[in-house]
């Protein structure tokens, strides 16, 4: 550890931050101004973008300081903590990039030095970053480590590969066994005992000892902010529902990429406060609620403002989500006294880790408990266990529920693939298939 | 040499009351089922048109998922004891949980998990774990597993690899006198013939004392399944010959070295496992499999290599950047071929494979 750059590091969080925010706040000064469709914002917004600027704003002093981990959105980040990594999530950030609108040029970087079009654009992103530099959050760390689990895909592990490969850094991963019926005793096991494996290559490249009882303190916190993540998406049963799921889209990114860490428990305190006050007054995410909606796979993250308002507008609210679930689902399996069988659990039990028997119960019970009256599906190219099943699990839905469903064919982050006809002309068919079905 | 045509083959096996178990690529413990009396047919590029799949699955999927799932929604009467999906990827890995929860068929679906990634102690202990559940599901359907049946397809299985790498070694050094369609053809005779069979033929292998006569160029391969029957024969053609290959349907799934004759059967494939040539589909390290194609290439005296990719396959189209960038920056010429498994050769791809042996060929006599 350097005392320059922790000094440095020192100034910028104490100063540099809050003249950042400071910055921001100034231009914010004349919001955007609120179509009619919508009922008040969250106050919180302004909260979760400081944090995650400040976190961004941050990273670019770390280096020096802590050990930068650059982390898959499902790898149990909790051990990391231990050793006081700065992590971050190229996922996040491939998120960001392309709700900015900027994730084909960073695709075609990627496409440009030798990655195939037909990738993952979270990766292509990603990957278009690393050659360039470009990043809309100013700068990003170099890793001096990857984490990876292919509990969320087997792409994590040849993407973080390349990335390691390119960069020359070791690369950590956490090997989650695909669930086809139930966790055997020896998947479980398998993994515990992968996590015990990590702690002295962890020592090594972080320079910090490993101490059980900090380890425990951080699966407590982590625990408790995934519960209190859950609780709010379980605020969203009352109608008018408090938010929509666009806005819990975005406000899943503290429990993805600072879960763990104190900032992301406080957060999420202050968010559950303000939805429970709104449930309690019936102010609603849209204004005049007549339709609830569920939501199946990654955002559409250029077009989340488009679809927020297609639907605000037709007075349609997506309350739930597989997606914003799959960071609450588990948690209950996490066990503070047994803390490494426990983490198998959660992390090896999740909804892309899972059968798609489990998916299907889980979309049947989310859309009875959330009074849904119709689905749309997002089949994105970039995600393979996403999307592979979405055609089986609709007709399922449709045919056991009578619930009427919609796909729509898109990427997460790559903005080529939107044909803006095509789904508009989906999406008014669904509207009056919608419309009709609950008052026909 | 005569190889008995797949379907016919098959169905006669079935007429006979073989049990017979449809595979979906790539590795699984074919010695278990053996013992059971099972016999392993493996499913990776069923021909014909694909009509019923598209209904399941997305435009964006790979062909051999959407060939797998056409053939399985037949419901082929040569498959009598179910479907064995092994873990090879993403889309695989949801084929099968669609299959067996969502789509359903009449015959049991099995699973098996690969281990991914860099191995240590922790996952050899874990896949003797898996290879031991997997005895077990088995047991439960076909009774007690006899030990001494285990052993002898373990035995026969050695036998196999045994030939398959002399044969290979052969290959490398034309001590072969097999063209590329033929070849390939017998390397992927395993995929459907009963072991017993398969040994037999590669017993009838006429591996030559002296090299025969070289190729006007050589050729290394790498990829999921060999070129096409068009393909190999148009490289017959022209006088290249494949010489060595990385393909996850033939070399990757033979042990990099041999092994001693297997006296516990779980410690033989276990090892068998963790000795096979890296491949994309087990998170392999980048390095080790950029060593293993420049060693085979050298051994092999290839002059360049074709990366012929299966469309949409991830695994593959990760690697790829680095080994064709790392194999250019060592003068190698490369080829990349994208196929969807149709049974033709496109003229724009026929061009291409010209223009690149014209390129083999210069390099032989510049």
């Amino acid at each position: 550890m350097s005392i320059r750059a922790e000094i440095k590091y020192k100034i910028m969080k104490d100063y540099g931050a809050p003249a950042l925010m400071a910055l921001q706040d100034f231009k914010r000064r004349k919001p955007r101004p609120i179509p009619e469709a919508f009922g008040p914002p969250l106050d919180s917004n302004k909260r979760l973008k400081e944090i995650l600027s400040r976190h961004y704003f941050l990273s670019r002093y770390a280096r020096g300081v802590n050990k930068v981990a650059w982390v898959t959105s499902g790898a149990p980040v909790e051990l990391l903590r231990a050793f006081d990594f700065y992590t971050i999530y190229p996922e996040n950030h491939s998120a960001l990039v392309g709700a900015k609108k900027q994730g084909a040029d960073y695709c075609s970087i990627a496409e440009g030095s030798g990655f195939s079009q037909d990738l993952c654009s979270y990766a292509r992103i990603d990957l278009g970053h690393m050659l360039s530099g470009k990043t809309p959050a100013g700068k990003l760390p170099k890793p001096d480590l990857l984490f990876c689990s292919n509990n969320i895909c087997q792409t994590v592990l040849y993407w973080y590969k390349a990335i390691a490969h390119e960069l020359n850094i070791p690369l950590i991963h956490f090997d989650a066994p695909f669930v086809t019926t139930e966790q055997t005793e020896a998947d479980i096991n398998y993994m515990a005992q992968q996590l015990q494996d990590m702690i002295p290559i962890l020592e090594r490249v972080s320079g910090r000892v490993f101490y059980l009882d900090v380890f425990e303190n951080i699966l407590k916190r982590s625990m408790e902010t995934s519960r209190t993540w859950g609780a709010i998406l379980d605020a969203m049963k009352a109608q008018p529902a408090p938010m929509t799921i666009f806005d819990a889209f975005g406000h899943l990114a503290p429990i993805v990429s600072l879960r763990g860490l104190p900032v992301a428990q406080d957060y999420y305190h202050i968010l559950m406060e303000e939805v429970d006050t709104r449930v309690t007054q019936g102010i609603g995410a849209i204004s005049d609620e007549r339709y609830r909606l569920i939501w199946d796979n990654i955002a559409i993250w250029y077009k989340v403002r488009f679809l927020a308002t297609f639907f605000a507008e037709r007075k349609m609210n997506f309350v739930t989500a597989t997606y914003t679930n799959a960071w609450a689902e588990t948690t209950g399996y996490l066990n503070v006294k047994d803390p490494w069988n426990s983490m198998a659990k959660t992390y090896g039990q999740i909804i892309l880790n899972n059968n798609l028997k489990h998916r299907l119960e889980l979309m049947k019970k989310m859309i009875k408990t959330y009074s849904v009256d119709g689905m749309v599906m997002h089949s994105t190219r970039s995600c393979k266990p996403y999307s592979v099943g979405q055609f089986d699990l609709r007709k399922a839905i449709t045919t056991d529920l009578d619930l009427p469903a919609v796909i729509l064919d898109a990427d997460i982050a790559d903005e080529r693939v939107w044909s803006e006809q095509q789904i508009h002309t989906r999406l008014e068919a669904f509207c009056e298939t919608l419309e009709g079905s609950k008052h026909g | 040499m005569m190889i008995p045509n797949r379907k016919e083959y098959l169905k006669a096996l079935a007429n006979s009351g073989q049990k017979i178990m449809g595979v979906l690529p790539a590795l699984y413990p074919r010695e278990l089922l053996w013992a059971f009396d099972i016999h392993a047919a493996e499913i990776w590029d069923p021909p014909g048109e694909i009509l019923h799949a598209n209904a399941h699955l997305q435009t964006t999927i790979c062909p051999i998922v959407k060939r797998s799932l056409e053939f399985i929604l037949k419901e082929p009467d040569i498959i009598n004891a179910g479907y064995l999906f092994p873990h090879t990827c993403d889309s695989l890995q949801n084929l099968g949980t669609q299959v067996k929860d969502l789509i359903g068929v009449s015959l049991p679906v099995y699973t098996f998990y690969n281990p991914k990634g860099s191995f240590n102690n922790t996952t050899t202990r874990y896949y003797r774990d898996i290879l031991q559940n997997f005895q077990l599901s088995m047991e439960a359907v076909y009774g007690p597993l006899a030990p001494d049946k285990f052993l002898a397809a373990c035995v026969l299985s050695h036998k196999i690899d045994s030939h398959l790498m002399a044969i290979q070694q052969a290959r490398m050094t034309d001590h072969l006198s097999l063209n590329n369609a033929e070849y390939f053809k017998l390397m992927r005779a395993q995929e459907y013939l009963l072991p017993t069979d398969y040994l037999s033929l590669l017993e009838q292998v006429d591996i030559l004392d002296q090299p025969g006569e070289s190729p006007r160029a050589r050729m290394m391969v790498s990829g999921i399944l060999p070129p096409t029957p068009e393909i190999l024969e148009f490289l017959d053609e022209l006088g290249v010959s494949i010489v060595a290959d990385d393909l996850l349907a033939g070399s990757r799934r033979i042990p990099k070295f041999p092994m001693d004759a297997p006296v516990s059967p779980l410690d033989y494939l276990t090892d068998r496992f963790f000795i096979l040539p890296p491949c994309s589909t087990r998170g392999g390290d980048l390095d080790e499999r950029l060593h293993h194609l420049s060693k085979h290439m050298n051994a092999s005296q290839a002059q360049g290599i074709l990366f012929d990719i299966v469309k949409f396959c991830e695994p593959e189209l990760f690697d790829h950047r680095l080994l064709v960038k790392t194999l250019r920056g060592k003068n190698y010429p490369v080829l990349t071929l994208e196929t969807e498994l149709e049974n033709h050769i496109s003229g724009q791809d026929k061009t291409r494979i010209e223009a690149f042996t014209e390129l083999l060929f210069e390099m032989v006599s510049p």
